[in-house]
């Protein structure tokens, strides 16, 4: 009886969690489909979005955008792709303004204002849910867990 | 105010036409952006700050967070050394051109927090990974140099002292070039600056006058994934002497004969830079490896050899870490005189600090830290503080930090 009883509960929990993991879609990093890129590394994805190299491998300018730190989309982009806390990545821009090297990236609020910037920029660069992502866009890169 | 500074050199006579453009302009943009607040042309204002609370267990000398500090602490609580305030004010003009004004407030020279104007460039890229900055600009002498005032941008309470108190220099008015190569998925950065150095390094109750000397450096950087490898070299040529005389006068009543004067004189004398830098930052880890070579063309100032190794863990919001600096000198040459003798001896430096912290990310954009450093040094180690009481000081002590930071 108990085991049976067991059985049901964990059926049960295991449903409850399905739509949970299906919400938490995967986060892919797109650019401007015409920009000529068609994938990328993840240290060249690192190099632009840390303002480290400025331009793809065939010249275009990268014009990466960012998103505000209350969207939940930055933390997990900076989490899956360098392991590090949004406290550590504004640190790194901290840094990077004050010591009058560069400006961070612009910041929207939505994936759909990221797909806007992509697409209006020859070399936008953003990151954004798989689902999110249609033909105006290339997906270039994939963020595994 | 600080801006009259500019002016009183004739050698900067360019300068003051071309910062009050900067400044007029900033000015007026920052009124009209409502109205210019397109993709193209932005304008934004950003800031940090610390306030530092700190003591030792010696009142033997005056701790200091780096030589550019006239005074500094000792067994009890202050908030003088490690406190600063920074306003940015950055106007994008064009997508290759933008202007940056940046204004400081911290424990100076003469012994006030008069706000400083710390830079004012223009930094132009004629392509995205080429930038090139005129003005009054930072110096990167060693990693990080030039970011050495936002607490927030790092993980200890301040840089590493063995390292840092040599370097009281911050800004040059010239001009730098960097250029970025990446090379597959790993970059390779260059830079190289010119200019003339602007400032004054404090001496018992004297100044040392530093502007007009001429400052010349570079580095080269690897980056890849979590690793970045700097190596930098730098010199900078003194236009002055050390005011000795008056500064020997007031603390032991003697006078600097000619001959003495000649030994330690350190116009025209060129002093070398040489650094290599290791960082690694990945996941909750951080770690960095600094190491330096100073070679001083004076013989008032003694060469010498210093670094640190820091590591780091970060556990949710809270980074515990851990460290080790050194650094010790050389003495150059034997002294004509025991006045001379007196003078090369304060500026020997022979210790190790261990320090250990935790920085706590209590919100958003501030950070909470605690730190101990026990230096362990010789008691002939007065280099790093001021106002040294040789005959109690032992080259020992514990200091203890605390410090909020934040960047808005």
């Amino acid at each position: 009886m108990p085991l049976r009883r067991l059985i049901l509960l964990c059926s049960v929990f295991w449903l409850l969690i399905q739509p949970a993991a299906e919400v938490r879609a995967e986060l892919v990093v797109v650019v401007n489909a015409r920009c000529g890129v068609a994938a990328m590394t993840r240290n060249e994805v690192i190099n632009v979005f840390f303002g480290r190299n400025r331009q793809y491998f065939n010249g275009v300018e990268a014009q990466p955008v960012d998103m505000f730190d209350n969207n939940p989309d930055r933390g997990r982009f900076y989490s899956l792709l360098v392991g590090k806390d949004l406290s550590e990545i504004n640190a790194y821009w901290s840094r990077q303004v004050f010591s009058g090297r560069m400006q961070p990236p612009a910041k929207v609020g939505s994936a759909e204002e990221v797909l806007k910037w992509v697409v209006s920029h020859p070399g936008g660069i953003g990151f954004v849910d798989l689902a999110k992502a249609d033909a105006r866009v290339r997906v270039v890169y994939e963020l595994t867990p | 105010m600080t801006i009259a500074n500019l002016f009183r050199r004739g050698e900067l006579a360019f300068l003051p036409g071309q910062w009050f453009l900067t400044l007029a302009g900033l000015a007026a943009i920052s009124l009209a952006s409502p109205a210019m607040a397109d993709a193209d042309s932005t304008f934004s204002i950003n800031g940090f700050g610390t306030f530092g609370l700190a003591r030792t267990t010696s009142d033997n000398v005056e701790f200091v967070r780096d030589i550019s500090q006239p005074r500094g602490i000792g067994q009890d609580w202050s908030a003088k050394i490690d406190s600063v305030f920074g306003l940015q004010a950055a106007w994008h003009i064009m997508p290759q051109l933008e202007a940056v004004v940046q204004a400081t407030s911290r424990y100076r020279y003469d012994k006030t927090f008069t706000p400083d104007v710390s830079w004012g460039f223009i930094k132009y890229n004629p392509t995205p990974n080429l930038s090139l900055r005129a003005g009054r600009l930072g110096t990167e002498f060693f990693m990080m140099a030039d970011s050495r005032w936002v607490g927030y941008s790092f993980l200890t309470v301040r840089p590493p002292g063995d390292y840092f108190w040599y370097l009281p220099f911050y800004s040059i008015h010239g001009a730098d070039a960097a250029i970025t190569l990446p090379f597959g998925d790993s970059v390779l950065r260059a830079k190289v600056f010119y200019g003339h150095s602007d400032g004054r390094i404090p001496l018992a109750d004297e100044q040392w006058d530093i502007a007009g000397s001429p400052m010349i450096g570079g580095f080269l950087e690897y980056q890849r994934g979590p690793w970045q490898v700097r190596a930098s070299y730098a010199n900078i040529e003194f236009k002055n002497d050390l005011p000795i005389a008056p500064v020997l006068k007031k603390a032991v009543g003697g006078t600097l004969s000619a001959q003495d004067a000649a030994f330690l004189a350190t116009h025209d004398t060129r002093t070398h830079y040489y650094s290599l830098g290791v960082v690694y930052d990945r996941g909750p880890w951080q770690a960095q490896l600094m190491l330096n070579h100073i070679e001083q063309g004076s013989r008032a100032l003694q060469s010498s050899d210093g670094g640190y190794a820091l590591l780091g863990y970060r556990i949710s919001e809270v980074t515990p870490y851990l460290g080790y600096s050194w650094v010790l000198s050389k003495s150059s040459g034997n002294a004509p005189s025991a006045l001379a003798a007196y003078v090369m001896q304060d500026s020997h430096a022979e210790q190790q600090t261990m320090f250990a912290g935790m920085r706590w990310d209590v919100a958003r954009n501030v950070a909470v830290k605690a730190q101990w450093d026990g230096i362990r040094g010789e008691a002939s180690s007065l280099f790093p503080y001021r106002q040294d009481n040789r005959a109690r000081w032992d080259g020992r002590m514990d200091v203890f930090s605390l410090t909020v930071d934040f960047v808005f």
